[in-house]
């Protein structure tokens, strides 16, 4: 495989910025519900589509490191919790994709985005466990309501990877994405 | 006489380094007394450095007097409730009061001076630099919806084709415009880079660390 190129880290750049307006878009909706995981929930239908591209255009390993990590140091100016939670769940991600060999097939690319809004979702309850203290930690660790919003937000990233599938297409029929 | 513009002209590598500082000394604190100094200098910092609106400041404190009640409700103990609310807003607030004190280009700066990677800072450049082009675009999407009828606020259903789609397409045209211009003034991320006003330690830096070791001192006095 070649090496990073320019043209690479301008379009992992952009489509960091679809990631970060599609946050602006729908994380207000749930900010009063006091839920681990309902905002990625939200988030990640839209934000999977970018997380899609990204990876379907970049392929290799690394590119959702490259899409979030950019991401989380830009989130960081807001709180460094969000920063923390975001590497700690694009670590889990590029761990488990790294057995893959990177985001050719669309396979890896589902796997990719269930795993990375999933462990979004855990990495977010224990940083914000460890941050809120007790009181937050007792709520968020039920089973109950962990394990659930747990697959509920793998499944939305899974909504994410279907619609990213579908505009990488969109895109490829419009010569304007070559994969 | 402190200025509303101090912090402004601090040095940003030296306000990362006192924020994670303070993330730490927060972490780590156990009495009500020394988080409570804490987060009293943050607000200050924070009130006398930047002009926060009144809704905002609203919303923050009844989501702060919530998490009061929700902690004392399922800790039966409101004290805890109270330290563990303020020990919240200190791990929260350093971070907005020192990014919202430093511009996109000084922090440019300071990362290039730390010698993060060429290609992270060429990232973090572009998503400032175009996050608000970008969302200008989607407002302007949002508006040629409206036009046509379609109040894509009132209906989620349809923002993956009226909104994503669209927005998408206009996305990955930017950034192919952006990479041949990039290419064509011969931009390389591997090559080093100079800077046309390095960082450099002044005074108000000076004063500013010893307040922080000051402030750092009082807070470990009130803990042991």
């Amino acid at each position: 495989m070649s090496r990073w190129q320019l043209r690479d880290y301008v379009f992992a750049a952009f489509m960091t910025i679809g990631i970060a307006i599609a946050s602006v878009i729908t994380v207000p909706l749930t900010l009063s519900i006091p839920l681990p995981g309902v905002r990625t929930i939200v988030w990640a239908p839209f934000a999977g589509i970018f997380l899609t591209l990204g990876m379907a255009r970049l392929q290799r390993c690394g590119s959702v490191a490259l899409m979030i990590g950019t991401l989380a140091m830009l989130l960081s100016r807001i709180s460094w919790i969000i920063g923390a939670f975001l590497v700690g769940a694009l670590l889990i991600t590029e761990g488990v994709l790294w057995f893959r060999g990177g985001y050719r097939q669309r396979l890896d690319r589902l796997i990719g985005n269930v795993v990375f809004f999933a462990s979004a979702t855990v990495t977010g309850a224990i940083v914000g466990a460890y941050a809120a203290g007790d009181a937050f930690a007792a709520w968020i660790s039920q089973a109950w309501i962990l394990i659930p919003m747990t697959l509920l937000s793998g499944l939305a990233g899974a909504i994410g990877w279907w619609m990213g599938e579908k505009i990488v297409t969109q895109l490829q029929r419009a010569g304007k994405l070559n994969v | 006489m402190f200025s509303r513009k101090f912090l402004f002209s601090v040095n940003p590598l030296l306000k990362i380094g006192v924020s994670l500082a303070i993330v730490a000394v927060a972490l780590s604190l156990k009495t009500l007394d020394a988080i409570v100094v804490l987060v009293i200098v943050l607000l200050a910092l924070l009130v006398t450095s930047i002009r926060i609106p009144l809704k905002s400041a609203i919303a923050v404190i009844i989501a702060f007097l919530l998490f009061i009640a929700f902690g004392t409700l399922t800790l039966s103990n409101w004290q805890l409730a109270l330290f563990y609310a303020l020990r919240l807003l200190a791990l929260s607030l350093p971070a907005p009061v020192f990014a919202l004190t430093t511009s996109p280009t000084d922090l440019v700066r300071a990362l290039q001076a730390i010698k993060l990677p060429s290609f992270l800072v060429l990232s973090l450049m572009l998503v400032w630099r175009f996050l608000p082009v970008i969302q200008q675009e989607s407002q302007r999407i949002l508006e040629a919806n409206q036009l046509r009828g379609v109040e894509l606020s009132r209906q989620p259903h349809r923002w993956f084709s009226g909104l994503f789609v669209p927005l998408v397409f206009r996305i990955v045209s930017y950034a192919d415009e952006v990479t041949i211009g990039l290419e064509t003034r011969g931009y390389d991320p591997s090559l080093p880079r100079t800077i046309s006003k390095p960082l450099t330690w002044q005074s108000r830096d000076t004063v500013f660390t010893i307040a922080s070791w000051l402030i750092f001192g009082i807070v470990a006095h009130l803990e042991f």
